[in-house]
């Protein structure tokens, strides 16, 4: 998920307008269950999207919708409403200075802590609807030089469930590919359908997809022991309790000494003081303290 | 080719004993900071272990212990967690007091109740930490309360610290009670000079 819903998508006609204590006890919901909050500013959009499942679960009002929503059984509505409510627009070899960083720098400095056959693990959240994950694995296979000489893992995770299956398929059109190198395109995808590219099937079978939400700590004790995360242009739609809970997440899923990439208008520094700056010749990028040599 | 298709480990749910709040509450005590982390981290979800984590965060060295003990309190959210959270604005450990300043930064609207008691405490260090924590809030009585310092309280150095945060936040009508601090303390220099800067600060506004 890499921000939130853009208009001109969701419903159709003009929404019903929401009272503002609907909206407000919406808001509240929404951010209890993800760690996004959707304030004032977004209030057009959030009431065309809440108008729009109010539609297809066929309720009859706010209220009616916002109780099935609340009830344990509704958990089908939920993903379907974070789905709704978010969007993810992606493409590959984007901000490429930092998997330049990983294939240059951080892997080595990882590969130097890893006893044989200990695996290298990366994890990419949100993961959107694939290139990310995709874009990882391909610069490792063409630009790291020992990658042959590792079990190399790649976690891709996303709260939204749609964008999970169309990484997983992961067919893209010439906008996603437009940067990568062409002769890259040529060996790691296929063609299709017109102007459609699939990921070949060795690569696309050697990534575990998996639905996260990075605040909640029970989702996130499914990933441990992570060398390397990629969590670019989500936290910046958290608040300060879900970024910091989403940081201490992180931590507690990374080994010492991994790092974490975050997007080029984040800063982990203004979170949470747990990570110590990196600064590589390709990227600044954030490290998990390890213990000292002979501690 | 060295990429191995990884397995997603199953979710533990409750995992027994050490699950409640009193098996939790004793792990805050426990020899290995993981495991206090850890215990910091649950107790983080449950309702009524303010104290606990509380009386942990007064004595915790390890910062990535203490920082999960200032989350979970933030995540609680209720008025012990804030109360007992402003408490540690007393302590002498400068990088505990950053933390509590920034934890209830975050909090504007359990903090928002208690301002104007910090604001009378009888330590003025703890009163000129509550000016601090208030460049942060993101409330919008913030100017109000600001203003009130610098028209009553009697300590140059908190009134110093509510110019400071005004110089950041300051809006035109908060002038009158700048003005009305710089004739409080016409002794002291420095003081009108910051006013001066604050003054021409929120004039810009």
């Amino acid at each position: 998920m890499s921000a939130l819903a853009s208009e001109g998508q969701g419903a159709e006609g003009p929404p019903h307008p929401l009272s503002d204590e609907e909206l407000a006890k919406f808001s509240e919901f929404f951010y209890r269950k993800t760690g996004i909050r959707l304030d004032e500013r977004k209030r057009y959009y959030m009431e065309r999207r809440i108008v729009e499942r109010i539609r297809r679960t066929g309720c009859r009002s706010f209220f009616e919708y916002f109780t099935t929503l609340k009830l344990n059984g509704a958990a089908g509505e939920l993903e379907a409403l974070i789905n709704e409510m978010t969007v993810n627009e992606t493409y590959f070899w984007r901000e490429n200075y930092q998997f330049e960083c990983m294939t240059r720098s951080m892997l080595d400095e990882i590969a130097r802590r890893k006893r044989p056959g200990e695996p290298i693990r990366i994890w990419s959240i949100p993961c959107s609807t694939g290139e990310e994950p995709y874009t990882i694995a391909i610069h490792i296979l063409e630009y790291w030089a020992r990658a042959d000489s590792y079990d190399i893992e790649i976690f891709a995770s996303d709260i939204d469930s749609n964008v999970l299956k169309r990484a997983r398929d992961g067919t893209y059109d010439e906008r996603s590919l437009s940067r990568l190198p062409p002769q890259l395109r040529a060996r790691y995808f296929k063609l299709v359908s017109e102007r459609r590219w699939q990921v070949i099937n060795e690569l696309r079978s050697s990534i575990a997809f998996g639905s996260v939400n990075l605040s909640d700590p029970l989702e996130t004790a499914r990933y441990r022991q992570i060398d390397l995360i990629f969590c670019r242009n989500l936290l910046i739609y958290f608040d300060d309790v879900s970024r910091r809970l989403a940081a201490e997440n992180m931590f507690e899923a990374m080994s010492p000494g991994g790092f974490i990439c975050l997007g080029h208008s984040e800063s982990m520094s203004r979170i949470t003081n747990l990570f110590r700056p990196r600064q590589f010749a390709e990227a600044l990028v954030y490290q998990k303290p390890a213990p000292s040599r002979g501690a | 080719m060295g990429l191995v298709k990884a397995k997603i480990r199953k979710t533990k749910t409750g995992s027994g004993a050490s699950d409640d709040m009193v098996g939790l509450s004793a792990a805050l005590q426990a020899a290995d900071p993981a495991e206090r982390r850890s215990a910091a981290r649950r107790l983080g979800s449950t309702t009524g272990c303010e104290a606990a984590l509380l009386d942990r965060l007064a004595f915790e060295h390890e910062a990535s212990v203490r920082e999960m003990l200032v989350l979970s309190l933030m995540q609680l959210g209720t008025q012990d967690a804030v109360r007992g959270l402003a408490e540690h604005l007393r302590s002498e450990d400068a990088s505990l007091r950053n933390a509590v300043v920034e934890a209830l930064e975050a909090m504007p609207d359990a903090v928002a109740p208690n301002i104007e008691l910090l604001l009378a405490d009888h330590d003025p260090d703890v009163r000129i930490f509550a000016c601090n924590l208030l460049v942060g809030l993101a409330h919008p009585d913030v100017p109000k309360w600001l203003s009130h310092v610098l028209e009553n309280d009697s300590h140059v150095n908190v009134c110093a610290a509510a110019v400071d945060a005004l110089t950041e936040i300051g809006r035109p009508d908060c002038v009158p009670a700048l003005r009305a601090c710089a004739r409080r303390f016409p002794e002291e220099p420095f003081l009108s000079f910051a006013i001066d800067v604050a003054i021409a600060r929120a004039a810009e506004q």
